[in-house]
C-alpha cells in the first residue's frame, strides 16, 4: 500500500469569542421567545388571571357588610391571586415544553453540540424561564389587583400596593408561578417527552393533592401540606386542598425543595444519558 | 485533526463501533464510507460528545470536544437535518445557536446567504423540505467558521445543483486548511468528493487509504475470452503485469491488457476467439466486495446478486 503524502497545508486556526453563560442565557431567551407555545401560554396566564379577578370581584356581594380597614388588603389579595391556581397548570405545561420540545424535534442535539458540557443548557433555561414567568406572573397578579380594585372600590374595599398585606401575596403568586415553571422544566428534562412530562407535572400539581386527601390515612393527611401545590398556594394565602399549616417562608422553602429535587434529577440524567 | 483511539460504542449486547482507530488530517476531504448500520453516525456522534464512548477516546485538535472553550468555532457538525425545533424560523434557530458563542447576527445572515436560504429564512422550519433542512443544517455547521467540519450524509435530499454546491464547498473548506469529514453510503459520491477514505463495516475500519488508491484497486479491468485454444492463448500473455485465469476449459479471464490488444495478438497468432468481453468492475462493485460481509441489513434470496443486495440495504434505512 503506497502512502501519498498530503500537500503541506497550514491548518486553519479558528478565532472569535467562545462560550459564556451570558451568551447561553441570550440563546435560551431567543429560543423561548421564538416559539408560539410561549406566547400563547403567557397570554393565557394573564387573560385567565384578569378574567377571574373581574368575575370574582364583580360577583362579591357584601350585602352592606363592611370589611374592617386592616383586613381590606388581605381581602383584595384574594381575587388578585385567584388566577394563579389555573396559571400554575399553564406554566407547568410551558416548563415541560421548553425542554421536551427540544427532545421531540431533535433540537436538543443542536443545543448540546453548541454547549457540550450540557449543564449550562439546563441552568440557562431555568434562569430564563424563571425570570420570564416571574415577570408574567407579576403582570397577572398586579393587573388582577387593578381589575379587582376597580370593581371593589365601589363596594368600599380599597388597598394600596404599598401595603405589605397586599404586595406580598402578589409577589408570592408570581414567585410560585415562576418556581412551578422551573419544576416542570426538570420533570420534562427527566422524561424527555411532552405527553409524559405534562401528565407527570399536572399529576403532581393537581391530582396528587386530591388523591392523597381522599385516602383515609392520617400519615397521608400529614403529608398534604408538603405537596408542592398545597405549600405554594398557601404561601400567598390561597388554600388549595388543605388548610394553612406553615409560615409563608416555610411554604416557599418547601416549593423550592421540590424545584431543587426536580432540577437535580434532570441534571444527573442530562449529564449521564446519550442525547 | 480528529484522532480516534480504540473507540468503542455498545448498545446493550450490540456493538455499533468496535475499537476503531483512525486519524482525520486537515487540508483534505476525508470520506467516511460504509453501509447503513456500519457505525458512521455513531462515531460522528461520539466525536462531538452526543454519545459517550463505551471504551476508548476521540479528540479534536488534541482535546475532547467538550473541553474546547469555543466548540462551535472548533467543530461545525451536521448530524441529521432534523436536529432543529420545527416551530422556530431558520433565522431564529441560527440566531439562538450563534448567541451561545456571541457570534454576531451579521454572521447568521452570511451563512443564510451562503446556503441559499434567504427566501425561507423567516419561515418556520416545520414546513421545510428535506433539501432545505439539509441546507439549514449546513448553515448551522458553518456558523462558527470552524476549523473542523463533520457532515453526516450532507447531500441527502439535495437536488443535483445542491450536490454540486456541497462538493465545491467541502473541497474549498479543505483547501483552506480545515479538517473535513463527511459520510456517505455511496462510493460514487465519495469518489468525486473525497481525497481520503475510511471505510467502515459492522463497526470496524475495513480500509483507510487515499481515494486514488482504492479506486485503482477497484477499477481493474477484466477481459473475458472464450476460445477452444485456451492454453495457446494464455501462453501469449507471459508478462508480469498481466494475469490470466482459466475459469473453464475454454474460458479465460485476463487482467492488465485491453480487449483490443488481446484480439490483435490472437489474430496474429491465428487463434480463433469465440467471445471477447471487457468487464469493468464498477466502483460500487468494488465497494460491495469490500463490505460484502459487513452489511447489516441483508435481504434474503438475492445474495448471488451483489448489486441488488446493495440497493436493498440502501433502502432499508437504519431507524435507530
Amino acid at each position: 500500500m503506497t502512502t501519498i503524502a498530503p500537500a503541506p497545508v497550514r491548518a486553519f486556526v479558528p478565532s472569535g469569542p467562545g462560550l459564556s453563560f451570558g451568551g447561553e442565557l441570550r440563546s435560551e431567551w431567543i429560543k423561548l421567545r421564538t416559539v408560539r407555545s410561549t406566547i400563547w401560554s403567557y397570554a393565557t396566564v394573564i387573560v385567565i388571571s384578569l378574567g377571574l379577578a373581574a368575575l370574582m370581584s364583580a360577583s362579591i356581594d357584601l350585602a352592606g357588610r363592611e370589611i374592617p380597614a386592616v383586613e381590606q388588603a388581605t381581602f383584595l389579595a384574594q381575587p388578585a391571586t385567584f388566577g394563579v391556581f389555573f396559571g400554575q397548570l399553564v406554566v407547568a405545561v410551558l416548563g415541560v415544553l421548553a425542554i421536551s420540545g427540544e427532545y421531540s424535534t431533535g433540537m436538543i442535539r443542536s443545543s448540546i453540540t453548541a454547549v457540550p458540557r450540557r449543564l449550562p443548557v439546563l441552568a440557562a433555561k431555568a434562569v430564563v424561564l424563571f425570570v420570564c414567568t416571574f415577570v408574567v406572573g407579576l403582570i397577572s397578579t398586579i393587573g388582577s389587583y387593578l381589575v379587582a380594585a376597580m370593581f371593589l372600590a365601589g363596594k368600599g374595599v380599597t388597598a394600596s400596593l404599598a401595603d405589605s398585606d397586599l404586595l406580598l401575596p402578589l409577589l408570592g403568586g408570581a414567585l410560585y408561578l415562576a418556581l412551578v415553571a422551573v419544576f416542570a422544566l426538570g420533570i420534562g428534562a427527566m422524561l424527555r417527552s411532552s405527553a409524559g412530562g405534562i401528565a407527570a407535572s399536572l399529576g403532581i400539581l393537581l391530582l396528587l393533592p386530591i388523591v392523597l386527601s381522599m385516602i383515609p390515612a392520617q400519615w397521608l393527611a400529614d403529608l398534604l401540606p408538603y405537596l408542592i401545590s398545597n405549600a405554594g398556594l398557601a404561601s400567598f394565602g390561597l388554600n388549595g386542598f388543605t388548610s394553612a399549616s406553615f409560615e409563608t417562608w416555610q411554604n416557599i422553602l418547601i416549593v423550592v425543595g421540590w424545584v431543587v429535587v426536580s432540577l437535580a434529577g434532570a441534571a444527573v440524567l442530562l449529564k449521564r444519558r446519550d442525547a | 485533526m480528529i484522532q480516534a483511539q480504540s473507540l468503542t460504542k455498545r448498545y446493550g449486547s450490540k456493538t455499533a463501533v468496535d475499537a476503531v482507530d483512525f486519524t482525520v488530517q486537515p487540508g483534505r476531504v476525508t470520506g467516511f464510507l460504509g453501509p447503513n448500520g456500519a457505525g458512521k453516525s455513531t462515531t460522528m456522534r461520539m466525536i462531538v460528545g452526543l454519545d459517550r464512548p463505551s471504551h476508548g477516546s476521540v479528540t479534536v485538535n488534541g482535546k475532547q470536544y467538550r473541553e474546547h472553550k469555543a466548540p462551535l468555532r472548533e467543530v461545525g457538525v451536521l448530524l441529521d437535518a432534523k436536529a432543529i425545533h420545527t416551530g422556530r424560523s431558520a433565522y431564529n434557530h441560527l440566531l439562538a445557536m450563534a448567541a451561545t458563542h456571541s457570534i454576531p447576527a451579521s454572521r447568521v445572515k452570511q451563512v443564510i446567504e451562503l446556503t441559499g436560504l434567504d427566501s425561507v429564512a423567516r419561515k418556520r422550519v416545520g414546513g421545510f423540505s428535506l433539501g432545505m433542512g439539509q441546507r439549514l443544517g449546513i448553515a448551522a455547521a458553518l456558523l462558527g467558521d470552524p476549523a473542523t467540519l463533520i457532515l453526516d450524509e450532507p447531500v441527502n435530499g439535495l437536488d443535483p445543483e445542491g450536490v454540486q454546491w456541497v462538493r465545491h464547498l467541502v473541497r474549498h473548506l479543505a483547501a483552506e486548511g480545515r479538517t473535513v469529514l463527511l459520510s456517505s453510503h455511496l462510493m460514487s459520491e465519495m469518489a468525486v468528493t473525497a481525497d481520503h477514505l475510511i471505510v467502515l463495516g459492522r463497526g470496524k475500519v475495513i480500509a483507510d487509504a487515499p481515494v486514488a488508491e482504492l479506486i485503482g484497486a477497484a477499477t481493474r479491468k477484466v477481459v473475458r475470452v472464450r476460445t477452444p485454444y485456451a492454453p495457446e492463448l494464455a501462453a501469449l500473455f507471459q508478462s508480469a503485469d498481466i494475469t490470466v485465469t482459466r475459469t473453464e476449459a475454454d474460458l479465460l479471464e485476463i487482467v492488465g491488457i485491453t480487449a483490443a490488444d488481446i484480439g490483435n495478438q490472437a489474430a496474429r497468432a491465428g487463434i480463433a476467439l469465440h467471445e471477447l468481453t471487457p468487464i469493468s468492475a464498477s466502483l460500487e462493485e468494488a465497494y460491495m466486495s469490500l463490505t460484502q460481509n459487513d452489511v447489516e441489513y441483508r435481504t434474503g434470496g438475492t445474495s448471488d446478486d451483489p448489486a441488488a443486495e446493495y440497493s436493498a440495504a440502501d433502502l432499508t434505512e437504519s431507524v435507530r
